[in-house]
């Protein structure tokens, strides 16, 4: 009996672990907050370029236009600054044309919930600002939240749910495999644009995907660039094999050696699991030379606990992680000043990412949880919204089209330009932890 | 030679912390024969109340009792809400009771708090450490085996010398005679209970401590490592989960020392096929445990 017993319960351990554990379809650990990517995606960029990292916030047109047949130019652009700046309490009249409907396929599990539920309040708080004033060419913006809890199966039945409800594109959760999942419904008829997912496979014309953010190769490259920037030339990572955590750490080692730096060794951990690094950082300390920057997609309190641990261990290594740093409150953690990490936007004070968020906290009487998340949540609605006054269409596959033909939507993190592509080529923004803060350290534009 | 002392050092240390969770995890399979999934709660609810003390201003003189108190309270909140209602239950019954309490936990959080995690300051010591011999030692690592020697030690001498210990012994051994003999079920099971939140407790002051962090399923990670901890000693047997716990936590490092590169992302995977490979020898556990009937 007793055995019985066991081999039940090994085989339970077995199927959580399993359903823990990262895969190769992009699903992450229960715990692993971050953005996907994919280890077998082929990169189509050139190397980075510097940017100046003046206010953090580009201009428009700064991205340059890629080979792609331009979009139709805009009739009447959407006034983005009117947006942020409206007064719902002082509305315009009423949009009444057509409705514009969009449908956003949230994740409000514990796995994807970080991203999509301040992600979907922002949207539907940018809708009402859009609506206040005027909507998008006198159509009212309408967005339709509904969550897909976590399920490939139930992100499938939710995206079928509102095609059903006549949306004209769908907003995307952060992982692959439930993005997957919808694309499988919408079969290319319909856009879905990722609002946090860096997933390179995600950026699909084909299949009208596309993403609101840059890729892990981007971010990957651009840290590389960093990295050799700061004449740091030897470096240490730390990843896990598959998606996001294994495929930014590859493609970093890949652009870091071939601009002439050396990654010395690469050390495994468990996102969202590893709280002890012991044994890798006493393997670092016996490396000769040491390295001058480690760089990885750690988590922000796993990359606090082996900062500390190298530090304490005499190991004067930078840090430099991706973008799951921010994504997982690393401005609230503490033993992490000085990091340096890959990030979507720049907080500048006076920039449409922070006066959206304080017009959000003003209005909503509470603080967005998530920045970064909030501004893509906007931009992926802007994007759209772009496509819909450039064809002065609702049809899902004519806005589509128009979407990734787009060569430039002004938006709060940048301007987006798919250019034919399904990647908005916004730059990367590498911010150093300074008092506790962000401070932008460099910005590179790596064009796909 | 310096180098493996120091991974032996390294996985007492972490080996330690499941240890800690195995003994819980233990107590409730020798009172109740369950292996209550929902043990990680306890490190849930725990990281959450450090996370609203530290927000008072608390430091860690009081989120350490806090901790330990919320544990042990938790422990026997889901004992009186979940458990004793399914006492009867078949054990695939209780099993799942043990999932529902972890799920409806996490949920709760996720929808009353966030899903985003919530963090708080760690001790400035945290990751200090002491060189002796060329061996670094982190002074986590050493609190840790010290607490679980000691935290064995106070459970043994509970179980061995108090008569809520030895009840608690008597009900493991043979419920239904134990009961014969005038030993109150509910109160043997709330102070096995209370007991495994208390070791628990001690297990998520070390974990926060490091970690710093509340999330919906913090505790999920150490309530796996603890059950896999305790079924390697052998469920029910006190020393076997220390046993249990050390073997896990040096097997670990020695794995993510030793293992070359191309294959050092398997750790996790190699460790569940060492234990399936160990109960083909031991089915068991190295310990085994004697039979009993649950209440």
């Amino acid at each position: 009996m007793l055995n019985k017993r066991l081999l039940a319960i090994v085989l339970s351990l077995c199927l959580i672990a399993a359903a823990c554990g990262n895969d190769d379809d992009g699903t992450a650990a229960v715990t692993a907050p971050a953005p996907t990517a994919a280890s077998t995606s082929s990169s189509t960029e050139d190397a980075p370029q510097q940017a100046e990292p003046d206010d953090g916030e580009p201009e428009p047109g700064e991205a340059e236009p890629g080979e792609a047949e331009p979009a139709p130019a805009s009739s009447a652009p959407l006034d983005v600054d009117a947006v942020l700046a409206a007064d719902l309490s002082a509305c315009g009249p009423a949009p009444t044309g057509e409705a514009l409907k969009i449908g956003y396929a949230a994740d409000f599990s514990e796995l994807g919930g970080f991203v999509d539920i301040p992600g979907s309040s922002a949207a539907a708080y940018f809708a009402e600002l859009v609506n206040c004033v005027g909507g998008i060419d006198g159509r009212p913006l309408e967005l339709v939240v509904r969550d897909i809890e976590g399920d490939p199966e139930t992100a499938g039945r939710v995206a079928q749910e509102l095609l059903d409800d006549g949306v004209t594109a769908i907003l995307g959760p952060a992982f692959f495999d439930v993005n997957q999942a919808i694309l499988q419904v919408t079969a290319g008829h319909t856009p879905l644009i990722s609002v946090s997912s860096t997933e390179p496979l995600l950026a699909d014309p084909t299949q009208l995907s596309l993403l609101a953010s840059f890729t892990d190769t981007a971010q990957a490259k651009a840290a590389a660039q960093f990295a050799v920037d700061q004449g740091w030339r030897t470096a240490a990572t730390f990843s896990v094999p598959g998606p996001y955590f294994g495929y930014l750490v590859e493609v970093f080692t890949e652009e870091y050696e071939a601009l002439g730096g050396e990654v010395l060794g690469d050390y495994p951990f468990v996102p969202a699991e590893t709280t002890d690094f012991s044994a890798q950082v006493n393997e670092i300390a016996a490396l000769d030379p040491q390295p001058d920057v480690i760089y990885s997609a750690l988590l922000a309190f796993q990359a606090a606990i082996l900062g500390g641990q190298l530090d304490e261990a005499g190991i004067d290594a930078e840090m430099l992680v991706a973008d799951a740093f921010t994504a997982t409150g690393g401005y609230f953690i503490d033993g992490v000043e000085g990091f340096f990490h890959t990030s979507h936007t720049f907080p500048a004070p006076d920039g449409r990412m922070v006066r959206f968020l304080n017009s959000y906290e003003q209005a909503k009487g509470t603080a967005l949880e998530s920045d970064s998340y909030a501004a893509l949540a906007a931009d992926a609605i802007l994007v759209i919204a772009q496509a819909v006054i450039d064809t002065g269409s609702l049809d899902p596959a004519t806005v589509g089209e128009a979407m990734i033909a787009g060569t430039g939507v002004d938006g709060l993190t940048g301007v987006l330009a798919y250019n034919g592509g399904g990647t908005p080529n916004t730059p990367v923004y590498v911010h150093q932890v300074v008092d506790g803060g962000p401070s932008l350290a460099a910005v590179y534009e790596v064009f796909e | 030679m310096t180098e493996i002392v120091q991974q032996l050092v390294d996985g007492l240390g972490r080996g330690g912390e499941y240890a800690l969770i195995a003994l819980g995890v233990g107590l409730i399979f020798g009172v109740m024969r369950m292996v209550n999934f929902a043990h990680g709660e306890l490190i849930t609810v725990s990281a959450y109340a450090s996370y609203g003390l530290a927000l008072t201003g608390a430091t860690w003189w009081i989120l350490v009792p806090g901790i330990v108190v919320t544990a042990i309270l938790t422990s026997v909140l889901v004992e009186f809400v979940a458990f004793r209602w399914v006492r009867s239950a078949t054990d695939f019954a209780m099993l799942l009771t043990s999932f529902g309490v972890h799920f409806v936990v996490q949920a709760a959080f996720v929808m009353f708090v966030s899903a985003s995690s919530r963090h708080f300051a760690r001790p400035d010591w945290i990751t200090s450490t002491v060189t002796i011999g060329g061996i670094r030692f982190e002074a986590i690592d050493l609190g840790i085996i010290a607490a679980t020697a000691l935290s064995l030690a106070f459970t043994v001498w509970v179980l061995q010398h108090t008569v809520y210990g030895m009840a608690i012994r008597a009900a493991a051994e043979d419920f239904d005679t134990a009961r014969l003999l005038g030993v109150r079920s509910d109160q043997v099971i709330r102070m096995a209970f209370a007991l495994a939140g208390l070791l628990a407790g001690i297990a998520a002051v070390f974990f926060l401590m490091r970690t710093g962090r509340a999330a919906p399923s913090a505790g999920l990670i150490p309530m796996l490592k603890g059950v896999l901890a305790a079924l390697i000693g052998g469920l029910g047997r006190l020393q076997g989960a220390v046993i249990g716990g050390l073997l896990l936590g040096l097997v670990e490092i020695l794995l993510v020392s030793r293992l070359p590169d191309s294959v050092d992302g398997m750790v996790n995977g190699i460790v569940f096929v060492l234990v399936a490979v160990l109960f083909i020898f031991r089915p068991t556990g190295i310990l085994a445990a004697g039979s009993s009937h649950r209440p």
